[in-house]
């Protein structure tokens, strides 16, 4: 007999042996050490059940993939133009009409709807998932995770549209620097609003098992939290002034600013920037998980 | 790498197995279930539909506290299953079997007691298998199966002899399962559940939708998972096929433990308690 097989015999021996207790809970964390051992042991499933998922919307055909791509670049244009017409009313708050500002919207936008994209899918997640739930015992903070990977799957394919249009400009746009040391920060943004996200869809998630129109809402809630984000105008004219707290308060706006800083202006973003959206991811992640974990075993009863 | 089959004597025998991390007063290790004084209530409002908008508008009425109810479903049940039993659970509708099947699956947590289970759960509950209509049966069967904790390897070895068990109809099983009649989503779920190698299968009123040839196809499995050590409960109302297939019967109602022993009493008593029900309905429908 191999190593392997008596591996596998062992592995086999120890789940048939498995002992579960299940007991009455208040609102409170389950045992944390087999929750997340069950966890990791299905990653694969929240994957599998995104791709799926995606498959059965869109993905599946060319067509598909490119309206990924086409939709929030098409929005990218029509919030361009709102920004002409806002920009001949305010020189302050808003940049002007060049390609610097198309390519700020750009780089705003498809990081922001990273977050966004999150958020709606997170919040059906749970309502969704409603037989899966009803009839198999398993980590639901797999369902959150799900979403937040179908999210990503929606947003990585923005990132190649994002470099050919940076690549693009730079020709014509004597502001854009190239290629710059801070998009080395690029990475650590992306998972410290990979964190933020697991912990939005997470909140969402769960209010919709307690209040069934909270995606009507969220439609207006992301609209407003949008236009409070650094997307439409530029973070650094918000400095200084009286009401840059909106920025801070914001817990998006931290890190969209960030990422639009290196894109936009090459420069490191600001420390205060940092700080804020690591602060922000983790106080997200926190109060989702302690959201969601404490009221999972509700939710079979709720559906 | 290929995982040694179930069958093997080494496995069945528990003494060979560690029982480290285990609490002090943990069942003794041939017990499958044990259930210390299970009681589960809910709340049930009867709005199906909970919405912000609802909640803002009903604010500061007392009529919405009317609306929620505490619906017992399982009262103080306390019992032991050895290890291999094939256990009958009967009652009247309303009983509270699903609900108890529930919580053995861990998926509603008992309000009081304790549930302890000993092994992996497989389920074939009421609402099929947690099916998603849109996808095809062969995504449902992968998912499945990564959901119940297997790896993507194992998903796909086990793969071929569920769709062989579930034996459906040529291509149905790449179609959208909405596609799918009854009988197949009952056929396809039955496949799923008893072949993930379960220690304990807790079967819920779902092999009422098979035809006969298949019905007698599930029969033969159940008793090969049992010859294996596993660990049946079967929620039938069908009193012949817990008379048939099982070896330990416990009868609820109203969520209370009634009866448990002997499947052929336990069905006894509970058509007794039936027809004496029905006489005096029928008597009093007399007067």
């Amino acid at each position: 007999m191999t190593d392997t097989d008596t591996a596998a015999r062992e592995a086999l021996q120890a789940k048939r042996n498995e002992l579960h207790i299940y007991e009455p809970h208040k609102a409170n964390f389950p045992p944390m050490r087999p929750y997340v051992r069950d966890l990791w042991a299905r990653r694969r499933f929240a994957y599998e059940l995104s791709r799926t998922g995606q498959r059965s919307g869109f993905l599946d055909s060319p067509l598909g993939a490119l309206w990924l791509v086409l939709n929030p670049l098409l929005l990218a244009f029509v919030y361009y133009l709102l920004v002409l017409v806002l920009s001949s009313q305010s020189k302050t708050a808003f940049p002007g009409a060049g390609i610097t500002t198309f390519m700020h919207i750009i780089v705003g936008l498809f990081t922001w709807y990273y977050s966004q994209n999150c958020m709606t899918i997170g919040a059906t997640s749970i309502t969704m998932g409603g037989r899966l739930i009803l009839n198999q015992s398993f980590p639901r903070t797999l369902l959150p995770m799900s979403a937040l990977i179908s999210a990503f799957l929606q947003y990585w394919p923005t990132l190649p549209v994002t470099v050919a249009f940076y690549v693009g400009f730079n020709v014509i746009d004597p502001q854009l620097q190239g290629l710059t040391w801070p998009m080395l920060l690029l990475p650590v943004l992306f998972v410290i609003q990979t964190v933020q996200n697991m912990g939005l869809a997470m909140i969402f998630g769960t209010m919709q098992v307690y209040f069934r129109d909270t995606t009507k809402f969220l439609s207006y809630i992301l609209r407003i939290w949008l236009y409070l984000s650094p997307v439409l105008w530029f973070p650094e004219r918000f400095i200084g002034h009286s009401f840059q707290w909106i920025l801070y308060l914001n817990p998006l706006g931290p890190v969209v600013g960030s990422v639009t800083q290196i894109w936009i202006n090459g420069e490191w973003p600001r420390a205060s920037f940092i700080l804020a959206s690591v602060v922000w991811a983790i106080v997200t992640l926190l109060i989702g998980a302690w959201v969601f974990v404490t009221r999972e075993r509700d939710f079979a009863v709720r559906l | 790498m290929t995982l040694p089959s179930v069958s093997d004597p080494h496995l069945s025998d528990p003494s060979l197995v560690p029982a480290e991390q285990e609490p002090p007063d943990a069942p003794p290790q041939d017990v499958a279930v044990s259930m210390r004084n299970v009681w589960i209530r809910y709340r049930t409002s009867f709005d199906p539909n909970p919405t912000m908008r609802k909640a803002f508008t009903s604010m500061g009425k007392k009529t919405r506290e009317r609306n929620i109810r505490i619906v017992e479903a399982v009262r103080g049940v306390s019992a032991e299953v050895p290890r291999g039993t094939v256990m009958g659970i009967v009652g009247s509708n309303g009983a509270g079997k699903s609900t108890l099947m529930r919580a053995l699956a861990g998926i509603l947590a008992p309000s009081e007691g304790r549930i302890e289970v000993r092994g992996r759960v497989s389920t074939l509950l009421a609402l099929g298998v947690g099916f998603n209509a849109a996808l095809s049966g062969r995504e449902n069967v992968i998912l499945g199966g990564l959901a119940a904790g297997l790896t993507r390897e194992e998903v796909e070895a086990k793969y071929d002899e569920i769709a062989a068990f579930a034996d459906l109809p040529d291509g149905f099983i790449d179609m959208p399962m909405r596609t799918y009649s009854s009988g197949m989503y009952g056929r396809l779920g039955f496949a799923v559940s008893v072949n993930m190698d379960p220690d304990i299968l807790l079967v819920d009123e779902a092999l009422s939708t098979g035809d006969a040839a298949f019905k007698e196809k599930s029969f033969n499995k159940m008793r090969e998972l049992c010859e294996q050590a596993s660990t049946i409960f079967l929620v039938s109302h069908a009193l012949g096929t817990v008379t048939e297939l099982c070896n330990d019967a416990m009868w609820l109602h109203k969520g209370e433990l009634i009866q448990r022993g002997e499947p052929k009493e336990v069905c006894k008593a509970y058509t007794d308690f039936l027809h004496v029900k029905q006489t005096s309905m029928t008597t009093l429908e007399d007067i």
